[in-house]
């Protein structure tokens, strides 16, 4: 047998992955090559992306819905991230309540004022803040949603306001480099300069990060201008009002139930969805078999859908179907099959029988609208 | 409240497919919608002399000679008040100097032959210091101002009273029903009132420079550079990602719709 005299490096050793992705082996360390795969593939400990004295600020304003950003605005506050260099932090400007985390959306700072919902309509104290609070932070950009819950009206009142500063409506295409938008129609695309104010159109950035921010409460004083503001009135909300949801049609509604092929009792559907105040939807399979009227259908050769609540119920989730409701932010799905393709879709899963699940759900509403009434 | 001068601002549009000139919708719903509001207030007080009767202007601020204003005139439009402005003009400037004494304004959202900001009417209200509500559906006068009906997305409305004079851009879902009639577009008249014809302002060079390019060009999405080390590159591309959420299977009917309700609740989709 050959003496081997050649030092043997143990190909398991331990070893850290630095910020920037490389990876360096721990000398000395003890091998722990399992435990550190685990730690790895749970992805708990993604790198911070806040800078610890941020020299200059990309500022995101926008409204909040029912205490959370919609994905428009965290897409808004991903491309203020992605552009973000490691001097300048990203402050989220959120009107109206916030009851969510924004560590994962990218905001290294956070200032929330409760008092801007967008349900009131109340332009001049929205301006007048968000003046104050660019007044103080000195951003190098404002990125904003180009939408219809106000930010796009607060943006476009903001730049008008500033006729000097450069500013970008309905973007649907930002880097470093440049931004751009359709023109003339939408028959050209046009590109120029990154600008002051951008506004930007929904899907322009990808809100996956692989880093995370601190999303640090800022100081609420920041905020206090708006409340001796607010005396000013060329305008009187007269408050909101809600179309009742059979009305609505499928493309604007917020609160969809679909029915597929396991819904056997149309009966028992229409109960739920009066019981939800949902508007209804059907499968393709549902609509041929007579069930429903064609235009209640969703997928691809029905109506697409963004609502935020979409309720499958025996809807097995063809591609089609899925391709219909790509936008809806909450999927629930009540199925049979396991394995159905709408399971991997849905956020949340109940397999069972259609039928008995919803008489379950309708007493279940019918209890908790009672305890709501009596609390009252 | 009373309300005297209506102007209605109208943009040429061009067909998204043929480029041919032609109405621009949004522009000609809020023209169908002053038309309306005219008459409407009108009709309350039919013995009024001439010069107390409420007026609508039908207003354009570019080529007088273009062929898209002919269908304004057939959607309802008498007389149509041409600013006749070049590319290099100021629009805002030479609208807020005709306008200073109107009572109130209404636009389409969003031009079809321009840069298409949606800015005109914001520049123009802060220009002339008026009242702006954006995404309108319906107008009605009421005796404490102008009763405005907002459109917000999710089947919501929101009922607005704006203070006069004001500037109201109309939403493309606004109910209007538009009638194309010929004989309205044969009789009707475009006219560059003489007191229109002043010096134009000229635009200040403030803007920014576009640089046009063909739309076939679909816009990139903006992401972010993942420095990932090889190994966790061949995991995201060998490893599925666990798509799905929650999946309940056991229990009976009665639990399941008690999940069901807890993530509605926890979400706030529901209010009871």
């Amino acid at each position: 047998m050959i003496e081997n005299n050649a030092k043997r490096i143990n190909p398991r050793r331990a070893y850290e992955i630095m910020e920037n992705g490389v990876k360096r082996i721990v000398l000395g360390a003890t091998s722990d090559f399992i435990a550190h795969e685990a730690a790895l593939q749970h992805g708990t400990s993604k790198p911070l992306r806040t800078p610890k004295q941020a020299k200059t600020r990309i500022l995101v304003v926008a409204h909040s819905d029912r205490g959370t950003l919609d994905d428009h605005a965290k897409q808004c506050l991903a491309a203020a991230a992605i552009l973000a260099d490691a001097n300048t932090a990203v402050v989220a400007l959120v009107l109206g309540e916030l009851h969510e985390d924004l560590t994962n959306t990218g905001a290294d700072e956070v200032l929330v004022i409760a008092e801007l919902d967008y349900v009131a309509f109340q332009p001049e104290s929205e301006l007048f803040c968000v003046k104050a609070v660019v007044e103080t932070l000195q951003p190098s950009h404002i990125f904003m949603p180009d939408n219809l819950i106000g930010d796009g009206d607060l943006g476009r009142r903001l730049i008008a306001s500033q006729p000097e500063k450069l500013a970008a409506t309905h973007v649907i295409e930002l880097n470093l480099g440049h931004i751009a938008n359709y023109q003339l129609g939408g028959t050209v695309l046009a590109l120029t300069n990154l600008p002051f104010i951008v506004l930007l159109a929904p899907e322009t950035a990808d809100t996956n990060l692989p880093f995370a921010a601190s999303a640090l409460k800022l100081d609420q004083a920041l905020a206090h201008p708006v409340k001796d503001k607010v005396a000013i009135a060329n305008y009187t909300s007269l408050g909101i009002q809600t179309i009742a949801a059979a009305k609505i049609a499928l493309e604007e509604a917020d609160f969809i139930v679909s029915a597929g092929n396991g819904v056997n009792n149309v009966q028992t559907f229409q109960t739920l969805a009066t019981a939800l105040d949902a508007t209804i939807g059907a499968s393709r399979v549902a609509v041929d078999d007579g069930k429903f009227a064609r235009d209640k259908q969703i997928g691809a050769t029905g109506k697409t859908v963004s609502s935020s609540t979409y309720f499958a119920i025996g809807i097995s989730g063809a591609v089609q179907h899925l391709q219909g409701i790509k936008d809806c932010r909450h999927v629930i799905a009540i199925n049979r099959d396991h394995s159905a393709a709408i399971v991997k879709r849905a956020n949340l899963s109940l397999i069972g029988d259609a039928e008995e699940i919803m008489q379950a759900l309708i007493t279940a509403i019918a209890e908790a609208k009672l305890a709501t009434q009596e609390a009252a | 409240m009373i309300i005297k001068k209506i102007a209605a601002l109208v943009s040429a549009g061009r067909h998204p497919v043929s480029g041919e000139a032609r109405h621009c919708r949004n522009d000609s719903l809020a023209m169908g919608i002053g038309l309306a509001l005219t008459k409407k207030i009108n009709a309350i007080s039919p013995n009024a002399g001439s010069t107390n009767k409420t007026s609508l202007r039908v207003m354009h601020a570019g080529n007088p000679d273009n062929a898209a204003l002919k269908d304004y005139l057939a959607l309802g439009a008498k007389n149509i008040d041409v600013i006749a402005l070049t590319a290099e003009c100021n629009i805002i400037d030479s609208l807020a100097n005709e306008l200073t004494n109107t009572d109130l304004i209404l636009t389409g959202s969003r031009a079809e032959n321009g840069q298409d900001s949606g800015l005109v009417p914001y520049l123009l209200a802060e220009k002339l210091s008026f009242s702006l509500v954006a995404n309108a559906l319906e107008v009605e006068l009421t005796p404490e101002g102008l009763e405005v009906l907002q459109f917000l997305p999710k089947g919501k409305r929101r009922s607005v009273i704006v203070q006069l004079p004001a500037v109201v851009v109309i939403h493309p879902l606004a109910p209007v029903e538009l009638r194309h009639a010929y004989a309205q577009q044969v009789t009707g008249n475009i006219s560059q009132h003489p007191s229109l014809r002043f010096t134009p302002v000229m635009d200040q060079d403030n803007g920014l420079q576009w640089q046009k390019q063909s739309i076939l060009r679909k816009p990139i999405k903006l992401k972010a550079r993942e420095n990932k080390s090889g190994h966790a590159r061949m995991l995201s591309a060998t490893v599925s990602e666990n798509k799905g959420g929650a999946v309940v299977i056991d229990g009976n009917s009665v639990e399941k719709a008690q999940v069901i309700l807890r993530y509605l609740r926890e979400h706030r989709l529901i209010n009871f």
